[in-house]
């Protein structure tokens, strides 16, 4: 009798988990559309654009949020998103948005100029906040931002900046957000995002997965999709193996070794040209790489293409320059270093420093500029360096402790990369301006008053061909001083199941789902 | 326990004299039950092997196992590359070679460094008992209560990375083992005759110790120890594995295990052939291990 009270006992417990789970996967298709589900390698910081830096925030930010301004698919030139239209004033110091009107955030507040000036405000001074890594670099020239009437607002900045524009449309710190919901969460949006996107927040359960549903009362075209799912994936190929099993749609990071078997199983490839640089950086600032002659002779013993082609098999760009082949000011005609080792060693000979020793320091994690991480790329670098007699011992961070280890100027060469805001050359150009070396963001601790001088000038250039000239002359003269190696421009990559439709990477390396439908 | 024919001889050159005999025949009788072991003798092969390849390593690697050519990276195992190239364009087997000293080395100094600090520890316990022993042995219980490979890798953060500091990290954690199994072991024999004997006469207690009682317990520790090389050269690959290891471009089978992940769907050989290394490896280690304690085990010698 006991065993069988058990036994029914146990019986109900399992029926029960069935209903349960059962619930779980019905429920999602009753809005209409589909579930869409996209792995990314980690959780985003936050999902409040004051608050976060990092690309993982960003791709969900992008389609819960919506700036004045956004770039157009596959390029960085700006067109109209939530302002419709804009004058700038003669002197470039004033810009004037008109609104569009009747869009509403997801909570029910309308967009009008009042929201603007929230959102904008509260990064200016002196409301802005140390936590608001941004802040600083988008509205850094910005004054004050006023409302002139409903759906009119005035930018004022203290001297003409060209790149202006293109910072409205980045998706760090420039979209809008509701501020009826900001006001009810302290003025911090990280957990609760409100925008005005076609998709809205549902949950977001930490390490694991974030849950976006359609918004039904967007302004433009309505989503096809009914719900996307980030879910954070660590492993490069433990994301490309969830695809090919069909437990995901999409993911990005795509690692280039995973790309055969993706292949095979008949997914799709995204492909395209990469916002970015990954580079190698001398310590300008102290002995032995003081000398460019010396950095010069080192930068010939490093075989880059080889780089290219068989450690990232082809999967990046070889670079000459900081900037990438695809953006305005970029210099086709700078030649990379040379891979000469005879040149090397007989520079090397020449400056008494044959059987040097020297330190590099490196990130242990992939990069979206370096596929297969910082210490592999080192490890090669190492290799070509004792073919000319030079010894290198490479010390690892985890890429939290690198960061400052980097600021703190350890090492005597060292591994890094950027990753483009706003397509802007500045954007590049400005990590090799002298002051940013305060800000850490100048790695190679290099200083050169003409190189310093050139930024500043184009910096208020209109654009076109003499800001782009401009910049090719900053690009030759730094190439000329070799304070970094330029090694190669990742391409974005990125897989999808073979029934998704319009998916793409953004060359910010954002992805919109407004579009995509499987 | 061993019966003890010399506890009345008073006569202190020939007890010496007979002990020794008696350690001579036991390691004849304990060769001979090992050498019926199969397994234990392929076991000791391998690891003779692995011995010889760790001290001559350096005359039968093909190629430089530190700097490769980028161009030949992640070609297939083939004539000139017997086990393939990694994704830095080195040979798969020099540098598999080149680790073979590194696991060796680790896992004997880390376990004789973790034996010799646990044998001291584990004996004065037994041997003083009460306040002393309750002293060491909680302390060891504290040790033991964190998992050992997190311990280590504390250690290694702290420290940073190196072959010695992997070998200190991984015999302190292991410390408490060789601690426990001598105390338990001579207090299974302290209250024999041999030792009342040996005080009575006037011996120090680091002669009786070190003379009359571990000798009589060694067995469990020789057998934990072997087990214990395995198990030392686990956890070196595992924190290699993690990235605490070797210093680049040094070669580990950890390190080579864990920097190759990522390859496993288009050069598979990469991962294959370092944990093909590591499994042979600890396997002669349980097989010699598992063949001593059975030699050793007077219970089932006969």
């Amino acid at each position: 009798m006991k065993r069988r009270i058990l036994a029914l006992v146990l019986i109900s417990v399992l029926l029960f988990t069935v209903i349960l789970t059962g619930c779980g996967s019905s429920g999602s298709s009753s809005t209409g559309g589909q579930t869409f589900v996209f792995a990314q390698g980690s959780d985003p910081r936050g999902l409040d654009p004051a608050y976060v830096d990092d690309g993982e925030s960003s791709k969900v930010i992008v389609n819960v949020y919506e700036g004045l301004l956004q770039y157009k698919s596959g390029s960085t030139e700006v067109e109209p998103c939530l302002a419709t239209s804009w004058t700038v004033s003669p002197d470039g110091k004033e810009y004037t948005f008109k609104l569009r009107q009747g869009v509403k955030f997801q909570d029910g507040t309308p967009f009008n100029a009042d929201a603007v000036v929230y959102s904008v405000g509260r990064q200016l001074p002196p409301n802005r906040t140390d936590d608001m890594p941004y802040a600083s670099f988008t509205f850094g020239p910005v004054t004050k931002v006023e409302k002139i009437d409903d759906y009119t607002v005035k930018f004022t900045l203290n001297a003409p900046y060209t790149p202006f524009l293109a910072n409205l449309a980045m998706s760090l710190a420039a979209p809008i957000v509701s501020p009826t919901a900001a006001k009810a969460h302290n003025g911090n949006l990280n957990e609760n995002p409100v925008g005005t996107g076609p998709f809205k927040f549902v949950k977001w359960d930490k390490g694991q997965s974030i849950t976006l549903e359609r918004n039904d009362n967007y302004w433009g075209a309505k989503p096809k999709l009914a719900k996307v799912v980030f879910q954070f994936i660590k492993e490069n190929s433990v994301r490309a193996s969830q695809l090919a099993t069909g437990a995901i749609d999409a993911m990005d990071g795509l690692d280039p070794n995973d790309v055969k078997m993706l292949q095979d199983k008949n997914m799709q490839i995204f492909k395209d040209n990469g916002m970015n640089i990954n580079y190698m950086a001398f310590n300008c600032s102290r002995p032995p790489f003081n000398d460019p002659k010396l950095r010069e002779a080192v930068s010939h013993a490093i075989n880059t293409d080889e780089l290219v082609k068989y450690l990232y098999q082809g999967y990046s760009e070889l670079a000459n320059s900081p900037l990438p082949s695809f953006m305005p000011g970029y210099d086709k005609d700078l030649k990379p270093y040379a891979y000469d080792p005879e040149k090397s060693k007989q520079m090397l000979k020449d400056l008494g420093k044959e059987n040097l020793n020297i330190k590099i320091i490196t990130y242990s994690n992939p990069r979206p500029y370096n596929s297969v991480n910082g210490q592999k790329l080192a490890e090669a670098v190492q290799g070509y360096l004792a073919k000319v007699g030079i010894t290198a011992t490479i010390v690892p961070y985890e890429w939290a402790e690198y960061k400052t280890k980097a600021g703190q100027g350890e090492g005597d060469i060292m591994f890094y990369g950027w990753i483009g805001d706003n397509g802007d050359p500045d954007n590049f150009l400005s990590l090799l301006e002298s002051k940013e070396i305060q800000t850490t963001l100048n790695t190679a601790k290099y200083a050169n008053p003409v190189v310093d001088q050139l930024l500043e000038k184009a910096r208020t250039l209109p654009n076109g061909d003499e800001r782009n000239k401009t910049y090719q002359q900053i690009q030759q003269i730094t190439g000329q001083d070799a304070a970094w190696l330029p090694i190669s421009h990742a391409l974005n990559m990125a897989a999808y199941a073979p029934n998704v439709k319009e998916f793409a990477v953004h060359p910010t390396g954002n992805i919109f789902f407004k579009n995509v439908t499987k | 326990m061993e019966n003890n024919p010399e506890i009345n001889n008073l006569h202190l050159p020939d007890e010496i004299e007979v002990e020794l005999e008696q350690a001579e025949s036991r390691f004849k009788s304990m060769w001979y039950v090992l050498k019926a072991n199969k397994a234990a003798m392929v076991g000791l092969v391998i690891i003779t092997l692995l011995l010889f390849i760790a001290f001559f390593g350096k005359l039968l690697m093909p190629y430089n196992p530190y700097v490769g050519d980028l161009s030949k990276s992640l070609q297939a195992p083939s004539a000139a590359h017997l086990l393939g190239m990694d994704e830095q364009g080195r040979d798969i087997l020099s540098r598999i070679i080149d680790g073979t000293k590194v696991s060796l080395r680790v896992g004997i100094i880390a376990v004789a460094f973790a034996l010799s600090i646990g044998t001291f520890f584990g004996s004065i316990a037994a041997y003083y008992s009460g306040k002393v022993d309750m002293i060491i042995m909680r302390f060891m219980d504290i040790l033991l209560a964190i998992p050992s490979l997190l311990l280590a890798i504390a250690f290694m953060t702290a420290l940073g990375r190196g072959i010695d500091k992997a070998i200190i990290a991984i015999g302190f954690v292991t410390i408490p083992e060789y601690a426990r199994i001598v105390r338990a072991s001579i207090l299974s024999v302290k209250e024999s005759e041999f030792v009342q004997a040996a005080k009575v006469i006037g011996n120090r207690d680091s002669v009786i110790i070190f003379k009359h009682i571990l000798p009589n317990v060694l067995s469990p520790i020789i057998v934990r120890a072997t087990l214990g090389i395995s198990s030392a050269i686990l956890d070196t690959a595992a924190l290699g594995f993690l990235g605490l290891g070797v210093q680049p471009p040094y070669a580990e089978w950890g390190s080579m295990l864990g920097s190759g992940r990522g390859y496993f769907f288009n050069a598979p050989y990469i991962v294959l052939f370092p944990g093909i290394a590591i499994t042979i490896t600890v396997l002669a280690f349980n097989l010699l291990g598992d063949g001593l304690r059975d030699a050793l085990d007077p219970k089932l010698r006969k």
